[in-house]
């Protein structure tokens, strides 16, 4: 390994570390909106701060996910894509955090 | 073309298509779409070093789309993100290798995992039109990083060998 590579492994490092920190920071906030989009198209907007009963949301398409919506969170419960990467990214709790089902074209996308 | 050439290139687009492939048999590490080792990364820097940037490009090339054809992904989602994240990184790779070579192999390998994470989310934000998919990024260049390595450490491995058996001065002689 060069000294440069050790130069190009720091900055990734602080650049990374420095978006992260940015990401968290501007993501702190007590009412976050859900928006489910598919294929460019809004589905539904959800307030998850007035969410009182736990309830599911199927979006079809090519594939099928089922969408889990409670009380300050959200995620893809489940999906019959096939890598299943939506429903492995969990639940999103911030402003800025994003789901995504490339095969089924369906975000989930965190508002303030 | 010498026979040659035309075997090991042939080869060459056999191995890349079978680490694509055994790669997307692996389990996803982390839940992040795109995060994955970058095996058949391998090839196409040894095919970078080995021959010019046309030949690295269609193996690449070639490597997608019978890797996607494996695993049944081609012209879906998948594959339009693998085929545009192996461009970005052949081509920042070669960028590196031969107009501004200030880094080793491994730096080489670790930048071209970062653009192939950029090539591949500039193309999914281009499919879902949301640029916030961007929002990983941070993930991917922090994982580029020990992904960059190991398939960086791999290449130095084989090309040691490839020097020593004396395969690699016939062929850049061309």
């Amino acid at each position: 390994m060069k000294k440069n590579d050790i130069l190009l492994i720091g900055i990734i490092i602080v650049i990374s570390l420095a978006a992260l920190l940015f990401i968290n920071i501007l993501g702190k906030s007590d009412n976050i909106t859900a928006v489910v989009i598919q294929n460019n198209k809004v589905i539904e907007r959800i307030d998850l701060s007035t969410v009182k009963e736990p309830r599911t949301i199927t979006v079809s398409g090519d594939y099928h996910n089922i969408i889990k919506v409670e009380k300050d969170r959200i995620r893809f419960e489940k999906s019959d894509c096939p890598e299943q990467i939506c429903v492995h990214t969990g639940w999103l709790t911030k402003y800025g955090d994003i789901a995504v089902c490339m095969p089924n074209k369906t975000i989930i996308d965190i508002e303030k | 073309m010498s026979t040659k050439r035309l075997a090991l290139i042939a080869m060459l687009v056999a191995q890349a298509t079978i680490l694509h492939y055994l790669e997307g048999l692996l389990p996803n590490p982390i839940p992040i779409p795109g995060v994955k080792l970058g095996l058949a990364n391998i090839i196409t820097l040894l095919a970078l070093v080995l021959f010019d940037f046309k030949t690295a490009l269609n193996i690449v090339a070639l490597r997608t789309i019978l890797g996607s054809l494996l695993n049944g992904t081609l012209f879906g989602v998948g594959f339009f993100l693998s085929f545009s994240g192996a461009m970005a990184a052949t081509c920042m790779m070669i960028l590196l290798l031969r107009v501004f070579p200030v880094l080793s192999v491994i730096g080489v390998s670790i930048a071209g995992a970062i653009a192939h994470s950029i090539g591949q989310l500039l193309m999914a934000a281009l499919i879902i039109n949301q640029p916030g998919i961007f929002y990983y990024l941070p993930f991917m260049l922090l994982f580029s990083i020990p992904s960059g390595i190991i398939t960086g450490l791999l290449l130095k491995g084989l090309l040691k060998y490839i020097q020593k058996t004396g395969g690699g001065g016939q062929l850049s002689g061309e």
